[in-house]
Order: C-alpha cells, then sequence, then structure tokens
C-alpha cells in the first residue's frame, strides 16, 4: 500500500480521535465526579458545533481569528447551558433514583434537537471549505486544519492533567472523584464542584463541536451518533480518567478509519468488539478506578 | 393499592383497550397498536430492570431480532409464517444467550455498557450485512395476513396474555426469586437461590418478550429499518418504562401506551414534537418520579383515606 496513503489515514485517524477526545474527556469527567451518564453529552457537541458556524460562517467569515473566536462562544454558550442545567434541573435530583437522571438527560436530547432546529432549520449546516491551505502528502493533501486540530486536542488534554494534578480546584474534583462525603468532610464545598465539574464537562463538548464543524457540518440530531461512541471511548479507557479518555480516542479513531481502508464491514463493528472485550477482560477500562454506584 | 388491585387495573385497562378501535380512526387504530407494543416491551424490559434490578441499555437488539428475523424468514428466504417466527424465535435465543452469558458476569454500569455495546455491534452489522438486512434501506414489502383492524385484535390478544403472563410471573417462586436477587443478591446466594442462574432467566424472559413485540410490528409497519436497532430505540424503552413506574408490571405497561399517546398528541399539534416531548418527560422527572402509576397509586390512596 501506498505509504502517503497510510501518512494521510493516519491524520484522518489523528483528527477524528481529537474530536473523540474533546467529547469523551467531558462525559468522563462528569460520569467519574457525579455518577451521571449524561445522555445529553453529544446534543451539547452539536449545540457547540451551531454556535461556531454562526459566528464563523454568519457574522463574521471564514478566517482564524473568526474560528478562534467561535470556539470560545461555543465554550461559553454550552458551558453555561451545562452550568445551568446542573444548577436548575439536576441539583434537585442529586440523592434520587438514577432514573430520573436518564429520563432528564434523554428529555434534553429531544429538547435541544428541536430547539436548534427551530433556530437553524432542520437543513445541514456546511462550512464552504475548511479554514486554512492544504499540505500535498504524495498524490494526497493533508489539511492544516487537522494538524491544528490535533494539536488542539493534545493541548487541551495536557491542560486538563495539569488542571487535575497541579491546582487545588482541580485536586478537590479528583478527591470527589473518589468520594464526595469524605471530601465534603475534608471541607471541599462539593456542592459548587459539581456545577463547575458539569459545566466544564459540557464547555469540553462545546469546544468538540465547534472543531468538528467545518468537518463534519452541523444538523440537528447529530450528537446521537456521537454520543455512542464517545461511551465505548471511555469505556475503553476507564471512565472517569482523562488519561484514559485521550488513549481511548487513539484506540477507537485509528481502528474506525482504518477499517474502512481494509475491512469496511467491520468498520463500527470493531469499535463494539474491542469496547465489550475490555468490559470483558478489565471492566475498568485500561486507566480507570472502579465505579460503583452511589446511592 | 392492594395487591389484586393492579390485576383489575390491567383487566379494566385491557378492556378499554378492546373497545377502544370502535371509537377510532384508522390512523388512530395503528398508533394503538404501536402503543400496544410499546406497553409489551416496556413490560418484558421491566422483567429485567425494575423486578431483578438489571439496567440493560440495549435492549432494541431483541426487538430487532424479532423483526429483522422474522422479515429475513418472510421476505428474504421465502419461508412460510411459521417458519418464520421460529427463526425469529431462534435468532432471539441465539442473541440472547450469547450476549446474556457475557453481559451477565457484570452488574450496574458495566452491564448496562456491555449491553450497550453488543447492540450497538448487532446495529452495525445490520448496517453493514446489506444483503441479508437491506443495510440503512431495511427490508420492504413484510406481508401482513390481515387488515389493521383484525390485526389490532390478534395484537391485543397476545399482548393481553403476555402482560397477564408476566403479572403471574413475577407472584410465582421465579419471579420473587427476581425480586430477592434485585434486593439483595448475596442474601438471595446465601437461601440457596443460584443468582447468575436466575438473571439470566430473566434476561432471557425479557428479551423474549421484546422479540415477540418486534415480530408483530414488523407485519404492522410492512417495513422495517434499522432504527429500530440504534441505541436511542433502546433508551426509548428505559424512558417509557421509568415514566410508566419500574415498581409494578402495569406501571410498565401504561408507561408504553402513554409514550406513544404523548408522541401522537406532539405530533398533531406541532412539527416540533419532540420538544414538547422532551418538555412533558422533563416535568414527569420532577411531578412523578415514581412514574405514572405512582401518582395513581397516591391518588388512590388518598381517596381511600
Amino acid at each position: 500500500m501506498d505509504i502517503s496513503l497510510i501518512v494521510v489515514q493516519a491524520f484522518n485517524a489523528l483528527f477524528y480521535a481529537s474530536i473523540l477526545f474533546l467529547i469523551s474527556s467531558g462525559l468522563s469527567l462528569i460520569y467519574g465526579i457525579m455518577r451521571i451518564l449524561n445522555l445529553s453529552h453529544g446534543a451539547l457537541y452539536m449545540v457547540g458545533a451551531y454556535v461556531t458556524y454562526t459566528v464563523v460562517i454568519l457574522w463574521l467569515g471564514l478566517d482564524w481569528f473568526s474560528m478562534i473566536l467561535g470556539y470560545l462562544a461555543s465554550i461559553l454558550v454550552v458551558g453555561g447551558l451545562g452550568i445551568l442545567v446542573e444548577r436548575i434541573l439536576l441539583k434537585p435530583l442529586y440523592g434520587k433514583s438514577h432514573d430520573l437522571q436518564l429520563l432528564l438527560t434523554f428529555a434534553l436530547i429531544l429538547i435541544l434537537d428541536d430547539v436548534v432546529k427551530m433556530i437553524w432549520g432542520p437543513e445541514y449546516r456546511a462550512f464552504p471549505k475548511l479554514p486554512g491551505f492544504s499540505i500535498p502528502v504524495g498524490d494526497f493533501q493533508v489539511p492544516i486544519y487537522f494538524i491544528f486540530t490535533v494539536l488542539l486536542g493534545f493541548s487541551v488534554a495536557i491542560v486538563l492533567h495539569l488542571f487535575f494534578t497541579r491546582t487545588t480546584v482541580g485536586k478537590m474534583i479528583r478527591a470527589m472523584t473518589y468520594s464526595p462525603e469524605v471530601a465534603s468532610a475534608l471541607g471541599i464545598n462539593t456542592d459548587r464542584l459539581f456545577a463547575l465539574s458539569f459545566g466544564l464537562g459540557a464547555a469540553l463538548a462545546g469546544l468538540a463541536g465547534g472543531v468538528a464543524v467545518p468537518l463534519y457540518t452541523a444538523s440537528p440530531g447529530m450528537g446521537t451518533e456521537v454520543i455512542v461512541l464517545s461511551f465505548a471511548v471511555i469505556v475503553i479507557g476507564g471512565m472517569g480518567s482523562i488519561k484514559g479518555a485521550l488513549l481511548g480516542s487513539l484506540i477507537v479513531g485509528f481502528s474506525r478509519v482504518f477499517m474502512v481502508m481494509l475491512f469496511p464491514v467491520m468498520e463500527i463493528a470493531l469499535i463494539y468488539i474491542i469496547m465489550a472485550l475490555i468490559l470483558l477482560v478489565k471492566p475498568t477500562g485500561l486507566f480507570g478506578m472502579e465505579m460503583r454506584e452511589r446511592r | 393499592m392492594r395487591r389484586d388491585a393492579e390485576l383489575y387495573s390491567l383487566i379494566l385497562l385491557l378492556g378499554v383497550l378492546a373497545v377502544a378501535p370502535l371509537f377510532s380512526t384508522q390512523y388512530t387504530v395503528r398508533l394503538l397498536t404501536v402503543g400496544l407494543l410499546y406497553g409489551l416491551a416496556a413490560v418484558g424490559f421491566n422483567l429485567l430492570y425494575g423486578y431483578t434490578g438489571l439496567l440493560s441499555f440495549g435492549h432494541a437488539m431483541f426487538w430487532s431480532a424479532g423483526a429483522y428475523g422474522l422479515s429475513i424468514g418472510l421476505v428474504r428466504l421465502g419461508l412460510d409464517p411459521l417458519q418464520s417466527i421460529g427463526l425469529a424465535f431462534l435468532l432471539t435465543l441465539v442473541v440472547a444467550l450469547a450476549t446474556g452469558y457475557l453481559s451477565l458476569r457484570h452488574t450496574e454500569i458495566y452491564f448496562a455498557m456491555l449491553t450497550l455495546a453488543f447492540a450497538q455491534l448487532i446495529y452495525a452489522l445490520i448496517i453493514k450485512l446489506r444483503d441479508v438486512t437491506g443495510g440503512d434501506e431495511g427490508i420492504y414489502g413484510i406481508p401482513r395476513p390481515m387488515g389493521l383492524g383484525e390485526y389490532y385484535y390478534l395484537v391485543l390478544a397476545i399482548v393481553a396474555s403476555l402482560v397477564l403472563l408476566a403479572w403471574w410471573i413475577v407472584r410465582t417462586p421465579l419471579g420473587l426469586g427476581f425480586q430477592a436477587v434485585r434486593d439483595n443478591s448475596s442474601r438471595a446466594a446465601s437461601v440457596g437461590l443460584d443468582v447468575s442462574r436466575v438473571r439470566l432467566v430473566s434476561y432471557v424472559i425479557s428479551a423474549l418478550y421484546l422479540s415477540v413485540a418486534g415480530m408483530l410490528y414488523a407485519p404492522l409497519n410492512r417495513a422495517i429499518t434499522p432504527d429500530i436497532a440504534f441505541w436511542t430505540f433502546s433508551a426509548i424503552i428505559v424512558i417509557m418504562t421509568i415514566i410508566g413506574g419500574v415498581r409494578r408490571v402495569a406501571g410498565a405497561f401504561i408507561g408504553g401506551l402513554i409514550f406513544i399517546f404523548i408522541n401522537i398528541n406532539a405530533m398533531r399539534f406541532t412539527e416540533f414534537w419532540q420538544l414538547i416531548l422532551g418538555l412533558i418527560l422533563a416535568i414527569l422527572v420532577y411531578l412523578a418520579p415514581e412514574g405514572v402509576s405512582g401518582i395513581v397509586e397516591k391518588v388512590v390512596r388518598r381517596v381511600r383515606g
């Protein structure tokens, strides 16, 4: 096989993995700290995609500066939405049956899908082209936007890692992952950190949407496929672990892109086979810790 | 509500459903049939979830096993209806035993994620194995042996028997075993219950309920598409059971009917029916945390004083 094709596909896989990482690190964070399976996480990603689209295409015009503004807008809008959802809707449900969280986050998917349809219409919203130029690799092209996205994904991974290992707030949040009760007894304001964590997780989903939209286009319901792949990512890497989300994203990204090339029938199937195998052999995932339900 | 009251309310509800077509248009009868099948699916799902304490996030795979098994038999292989039903049951049993055996090594979130993984694997295969399943387009031209009006009564008869059967199962030693495992699996083991076998039996019975619902759905619709295997459908099965109430058979059944009822009316009202449905579900979270059947029970208790 042509070596330049493999290089190009590797960039494809890295790009895809970066987007998956941004989404699933937020999902993993929220599950690890709050034990909430946020089904609406894909819908938050969708909102992020529309916000960046609006800022860049409808308002400012396609260039790098407006892309950055678009990302910031997605982070603020979706992060803010996350904090509102946590404070108003989820907070009253803490300590109650987990059923209610599932019901609520599923209801949010339905609501957000239609709100998006009301504001932006049912049609697909596509970028006319990717920002930036392309680098020729053999007979193929690698858009500079792919390289930018990969660098962004890794930078976010490093920032998150530093946040959780070096800052006081980050360490407090990690303490809560083990036990909110103990953290609370140590004088940590768990209530406020719940809001912060959910907001941070949502903001990551929003950023992911913004980064993905130039290539994947925005459409109502675009979150429903990506959310289930994100579940695969965090199960493979280990729920609650940022490192796990990174490794899981790379595994899912590479297996999908290279299966399309080698054995298309297994394109998606292989991801779920890996997911099931990990659950059977090492249910805590590659980097996770044991997750027991809290009652 | 006393124990018998659940049986009486089920019979009353089924009685109402038996006369409902007399006052309905063709269109409504069709939707009522879907409501019955959703109710049946919720009852089957709830045997595993409400009664055995295992949250499956992949029950769409059993509805699909029934629907695709039957349709592949009838349309692709040209089998007669009885053989096709046999094929659908066989497919369901293979899927249920294999996924159940593996998934039940875990409980709680890991069980939920395993069932999700298997269901998505099956979805991925349905999409890719075009020659057999029709891929994205699904299978068309599934024959229905009778008119819609008669088909409704066939569905009602089967659904009624299976719902009453579920009411009975949860009162047999087997069903009490489900609940013992749910409430405290180590105590259940210490009094001599084979916990993993009880869980597997519950899982397979539950799968068969979903499969029958899927088998009845395919001829109703005359066509099936892979949506019925996607995770969102598994989620809908969970959601409608929760809105009905997970503590009783009747609760889950009502949940399926209510889900369709809200859907129809929201669709009639606006093109943004998902928004309405979502808002109602969100409101139910706070107003009816134990499901609609929980509210009914509270009202009944208050009236009785």
